[in-house]
C-alpha cells in the first residue's frame, strides 16, 4: 500500500509563446543541416558562380577595366538577361542543396524513430513540419536570393550611370522567384524525405521527382502534339516563370507559351502533393498495414 | 482535488490500425501511484501508452488524462511524460542538448530550461561529462537514463514509461525504481510497462493485464491474485512441523498440494479457499501442536498472475 503525499509540484512557470517552438527545431534542422562538410562544401561551390558574376560587373562597370580586358565589347551588359542567368544557375545549386539538406532534416528522425519523442511535446506534427521548412528555406536562401540581391545592390553601387530605379523589377522578380522555388523545393525535399528514410535513397529521389516528369512531359508533347506536357517539365515551368519574373526576353524564342496561370497552378498542385505526403508521413507512429 | 482531475480514464476506447486492432474497449480508470502494463509481445501495451500520450488518437471511445483531453494539446502535453520503448534520439545531439531542447519544446525558456535539465540529469544520476557527450557514444544504460531525464525534466504529473528497464545494470535498475518510487509517493502518475516483472511488482501499486488488445484484469496485485479463484493460491508457511501442519491440511480438501520447504523449515500449500485455510489455520495454532512462524503468499505477484491469466505463450488461461 503507497501513501500518496501530493506533494508533487508541476513546474508552473512561465512559458514561451506556441509560435516560437517550431523554431527549436528549425535550430535544430539549420545544426543537422550544416553540421556536414559536404553541406559547407556543396554551399561555397554554390557561391562561387557569384564570384565570376561579381568580377564580371566590375569588369562591366569599370570604364578602364571595360576598355583594357573586355576591349569595349558589348556582349557583356549588366541587363535583366545577365541577372536571369545569375538566377537560374543559383536556382540550380539550391535543387542540389536541397537534395542534400532535406534528407538529413526528415529522414534521419524517421529512420531514428524520434518523431514520438518530438511530438509527445506541446508541438503539433504541422509545428514540425514548420520547423524544418524553416531551417530548408534559411538553408537554401544563403545560395539563392541573398547572394543575388548583395551581388544586385552592388550594381546599384557600381554602375556610372543611374541605373537602380530603372531596375528594381529585376531585385523583386529574383527574390519572388526565388522564393517560389525555395518553397517548391523545401515542399519536394521534406515529402521525398519523409517517404524515403535511407538518406542517399531520398537524395536521388529527389532529383527523379523533378527530372522524371520532365522528360514523362516531354515524351505526352511529343505524342499528343500539345504544348500542356511541359507543365510537368518542372525546369521549363520555372525557367519561364522565372524569366517572366525578372522581365528578360525569352530565352527559346521557339518554346510554346505555357500562360501563366497554368505555371502558377502546377506549383500549386505540386506543393499541395507535398503536403498531402507530408501529412500521410509525419505521424508518432507508423500505420500498420493488416 | 476532483477524482476526475487526478485520474487517468479511459472510456471504451479501440484503435485500430487499418484493419490490425491495437487494443479493444478499454475501461480504465488509473489513480496516482505506481501503474504497471502487463502483457506479452504485441499484447497492446504500447498502443495503450500512446493512447495516454496522445501520440495516437482513439478510432472509438474517450481518453482524459487528469481531466484533459489530446485535443488540448499544449496542456495535455505539458502534463505528460513519455520516454518511449525505442532507441530514438534527434542525430548529434549530446545529451544536455537533448534534455534541453526538449524543455524549450515545452516552452521553458533557455535559462529555465538549463536549469530543468540539470536538475533532471542529476535525478537519473548522468554524471556532467557524460551529459555533455554525444549521444551516438552512449551505453545503452545511459541512453535509457538520458531519455529518463527528458521525460521528467519538465515535471509531468504523469510519466509514461515504455520498457523503462531494458538494457540497465543491476545498480542503475535499483536506482531507477527507487525514483518511479520516490514520484510515485510524491503523488505523480508512473505508468510502466516492463517484461522484468520481478523487480516492478516490488513497486507497482497495481497492474493493468493486456493480451491480445483486451483488458484481462487490473487492480491491485493482491486483490487480482484472489480473485483468479480457478487458481490454487500458493502459500509458504513456515513452522517448526511441516509435515504434521501438511497431514492436518490435507485432511480438508481445499487443501490441493502441500510440499516440504528444502531447509525443511516450511511448506508450500496450495489452496482453492484462501478464508478456509486461514480459518483452519488459526485452529491449528491455537492447538499448539504446530508452531506457526511466518505465513507469506507465494504467488500473488505479477509474474504469477501474467502466467495464470496469460500464460507464458501470451494466450488467456
Amino acid at each position: 500500500m503507497s501513501v500518496f503525499q501530493h506533494d508533487y509540484r508541476p513546474y508552473d512557470g512561465p512559458t514561451t509563446a506556441l509560435w516560437k517552438r517550431p523554431l527549436v527545431l528549425a535550430r535544430y534542422g539549420l545544426g543537422e543541416a550544416w553540421g556536414s562538410k559536404i553541406t559547407v562544401g556543396l554551399a561555397v561551390l554554390a557561391l562561387l558562380p557569384c564570384i565570376v558574376d561579381l568580377v564580371l560587373m566590375y569588369l562591366a562597370n569599370n570604364p578602364v577595366a571595360k576598355m583594357l580586358v573586355m576591349r569595349g565589347n558589348p556582349l557583356l551588359e549588366i541587363n535583366e538577361k545577365f541577372f536571369l542567368g545569375m538566377l537560374e544557375t543559383q536556382c540550380w545549386f539550391a535543387l542540389v542543396l536541397a537534395a542534400w539538406i532535406a534528407p538529413r532534416l526528415v529522414s534521419f528522425d524517421l529512420g531514428d524513430n524520434a518523431l514520438p519523442i518530438l511530438l509527445s511535446h506541446p508541438i503539433s506534427r504541422f509545428s514540425y513540419v514548420l520547423g524544418k521548412f524553416i531551417a530548408l528555406t534559411l538553408s537554401l536562401s544563403y545560395v539563392t536570393w541573398i547572394p543575388l540581391l548583395v551581388l544586385f545592390v552592388y550594381q546599384c553601387y557600381a554602375s556610372p550611370v543611374p541605373w537602380t530605379m530603372g531596375h528594381l523589377g529585376i531585385a523583386v522578380g529574383m527574390f519572388v522567384g526565388c522564393v517560389v522555388w525555395i518553397i517548391l523545393l523545401s515542399f519536394i525535399g521534406l515529402a521525398v524525405a519523409s517517404w524515403v528514410k535511407w538518406r542517399v535513397i531520398a537524395t536521388g529521389a529527389m532529383f527523379a521527382v523533378i527530372f522524371v516528369p520532365a522528360g514523362v512531359g516531354a515524351i505526352a508533347s511529343t505524342v499528343l502534339r500539345t504544348k500542356w506536357g511541359m507543365l510537368l517539365n518542372f525546369p521549363v515551368v520555372m525557367s519561364e516563370l522565372w524569366q517572366r519574373l525578372v522581365g528578360a526576353p525569352q530565352l527559346f524564342p521557339g518554346r510554346m507559351d505555357l500562360p501563366s496561370p497554368a505555371l502558377v497552378a502546377v506549383l500549386i498542385a505540386a506543393s499541395l502533393a507535398c503536403v498531402a505526403v507530408l501529412n500521410a508521413r509525419i505521424r508518432a507512429r507508423e500505420v500498420v498495414r493488416g | 482535488m476532483s477524482a476526475a482531475i487526478d485520474t487517468i480514464r479511459f472510456e471504451n476506447v479501440s484503435k485500430f490500425y487499418g484493419e490490425v486492432l491495437g487494443v479493444n474497449r478499454i475501461n480504465l480508470s488509473l489513480s496516482p501511484g505506481i501503474t504497471t502494463l502487463v502483457g506479452p509481445n504485441g499484447s497492446g501495451k504500447t498502443t495503450l501508452m500512446n493512447l495516454m500520450t496522445g501520440l495516437v488518437q482513439p478510432s472509438r471511445g474517450k481518453i482524459s488524462v487528469l481531466g484533459l483531453e489530446p485535443s488540448n494539446a499544449t496542456q495535455f502535453f505539458c502534463n505528460v511524460g513519455y520516454c518511449a520503448q525505442f532507441d530514438s534520439f534527434p542525430r548529434g545531439l549530446t545529451g544536455f542538448q537533448f534534455v534541453l531542447d526538449s524543455l524549450m519544446l515545452f516552452g521553458m525558456s533557455e535559462d529555465d530550461a538549463r536549469d530543468l535539465a540539470v536538475e533532471a540529469l542529476e535525478r537519473v544520476q548522468l554524471d556532467a561529462a557524460a551529459a555533455h557527450r554525444n549521444i551516438a557514444g552512449y551505453s545503452k544504460g545511459m541512453r535509457q537514463k538520458i531519455r529518463l531525464a527528458q521525460a521528467v525534466a519538465h515535471h509531468p504529473r504523469v510519466l509514461v514509461l515504455d520498457e523503462p528497464l531494458n538494457g540497465l545494470d543491476p545498480m542503475a535498475r535499483a536506482e531507477s525504481l527507487a525514483l518511479f518510487q520516490e514520484l510515485g509517493r510524491q503523488g505523480m502518475h508512473v505508468i510502466i510497462s516492463s517484461h522484468i516483472l520481478d523487480e516492478v511488482d516490488r513497486v507497482s501499486d497495481r497492474v493493468v493485464l493486456i493480451t491480445g488488445g483486451y483488458l484481462i484484469a487490473q487492480g491491485n496485485i493482491h486483490e487480482v491474485r484472489q480473485k483468479v479463484r480457478d487458481k490454487p493460491m500458493q502459500l509458504l508457511i513456515r513452522c517448526d512441523k511441516p509435515d504434521l501442519l501438511a497431514s492436518k491440511m490435507f485432511a480438508v480438501n481445499h487443501c490441493v498440494e502441500a510440499r516440504l520447504h528444502a531447509d525443511g523449515g516450511g511448506i508450500f500449500l496450495r489452496t482453492g479457499d484462501v478464508d478456509q485455510f486461514y480459518r483452519l489455520l488459526n485452529e491449528i495454532a491455537i492447538e499448539g501442536a504446530v508452531k506457526i512462524e511466518a505465513v507469506a503468499p507465494f504467488d500473488d505477484n505479477a509474474n504469477a498472475i501474467y502466467q495464470y491469466l496469460i500464460g507464458s505463450d501470451g494466450s488467456t488461461a
